[in-house]
């Protein structure tokens, strides 16, 4: 997995141009759909933090999916959430303890952040990089 | 990797890949009610069925569900045949005569031209096609909880002895694939109600809101290993969670606020 989804929430103005990019990249029949991405408050003057899935090693969605709708793309390194898999339990919504898989409930679906098929469009809107898709160079980072 | 022919296109398909999947990733649309990627493929509506013939067949053929039917070499298929739009308008017919309210078979039957059926309709005809959906995904899932059950004119989806089912978990799956949204069920006060059994929501300490029943995130725990503290907040809050944690990361000596 040479490129990361690197967030710095130091470099974050919470201007949410991220949710924006989300919602539209993510469009259902025409319409804006959810943001898989918030910039949160992150308790302190001035700082917020883009929250977005972790893509997690040992994913408790993965765990908590009974009919295996969400997979890891090894390409890309993403976890995807196949909609036609998806029996809407809502099991992963509960589960993940980061509470990044999210019920659209204006088109009754399950949606999660699959770093766009290897094409994260949030970073390429984001003004101050504090979200990023890049290779990670940094050897420690690369080994984790 | 097999080749054949779809209404005229040469097309590559892999061994053992259904029909319908290979009939939709060209972008033809054939009508199905039964079909779900999670469940094995089940051939109970009927809608699916195409008409497929080969060289050596000497102008026989043969008509189809497309969605159990595997790709094969030299297979020639035709999704939109006369005979097979005439096959799906009797069966769409016959929907419309059985639950005559449900809103999909509407649709789909205008689609085809029908608007009224030529059958008598069912005088208590209901929204349920018994495709079986629900209980295929229900067996997925490892519950099995419900089941056809009866045969003929008395056939419906059921519990066990119409009683309240012990093994469902109230996950909602089944009302949530049923395709004519037949099944019923009710969310009120932090408890659920589906199948005749009351179960009850887990609230979010926090913002109060409940997502899931309390019997599932028992089952989820049990049988999946995941700690049964991450069902005591909803997402909303475990969001706000990760944001407070990275940024005592990240302000690390800042004063907070």
């Amino acid at each position: 997995m040479p490129f990361r989804f690197i967030v710095t929430p130091r470099l974050c103005t919470g201007c949410r141009t991220c949710e924006l990019a989300c919602s539209f990249t993510h469009a259902v029949n025409g319409k804006p759909g959810l943001s898989r991405i918030y910039p949160i408050d992150g308790g302190f003057k001035d700082l917020y933090v883009p929250v977005t899935c972790l893509q997690c090693e040992d994913a408790a969605c993965v765990k908590s999916c009974l009919v295996n709708a969400i997979t890891r793309n090894e390409e890309t390194g993403a976890l995807e959430l196949n909609a036609e898999k998806c029996v809407k339990c809502m099991a992963c919504v509960a589960a993940c303890p980061f509470g990044c898989a999210l019920i659209d409930t204006k088109n009754n679906l399950v949606v999660k952040c699959d770093n766009c098929g290897g094409d994260p469009v949030c970073a390429h809107f984001c003004p101050t990089k504090a979200l990023e898709y890049r290779e990670v160079t940094d050897k420690k980072l690369k080994s984790a | 990797m097999v080749n054949l022919t779809i209404n005229g296109k040469l097309i590559q398909a892999e061994k053992g890949e259904m029909l319908l999947t290979v009939i939709r990733r060209e972008g033809i649309e054939i009508p199905s009610t039964c079909h779900h990627e999670a469940v094995e493929p089940f051939g109970a509506c009927r809608l699916c069925t195409v008409e497929i013939t080969r060289k050596d067949w000497d102008g026989w053929k043969r008509y189809v569900t497309s969605c159990l039917y595997p790709a094969e070499d030299g297979l020639i298929v035709s999704t939109h045949a006369v005979e097979v739009i005439e096959l799906r308008r009797t069966l769409l017919d016959l929907y419309l005569a059985r639950s005559p309210k449900a809103k999909l078979i509407i649709d789909m039957a205008a689609e085809y031209g029908i608007t009224k059926t030529s059958y008598e309709e069912i005088k208590d005809g209901d929204d349920c096609i018994l495709c079986a959906l629900c209980t295929r995904v229900c067996d997925e899932m490892g519950f099995h909880a419900i089941s056809t059950v009866g045969r003929g004119h008395g056939k419906e989806i059921a519990p066990p002895l119409n009683e309240a089912p012990p093994d469902c978990v109230g996950c909602l799956s089944c009302a949530q694939v049923c395709p004519t949204n037949f099944i019923k069920f009710e969310d009120k006060n932090s408890t659920r109600k589906i199948w005749g059994r009351e179960f009850e929501l887990l609230k979010c300490e926090q913002t109060g809101r409940t997502t899931i029943t309390k019997e599932f995130a028992e089952h989820l725990s049990n049988k999946r290993d995941i700690p049964i503290d991450y069902f005591n907040t909803n997402d909303e809050t475990h969001r706000k969670e990760l944001a407070k944690t990275m940024g005592r990361i990240t302000a690390w000596g800042r004063e907070e606020e």
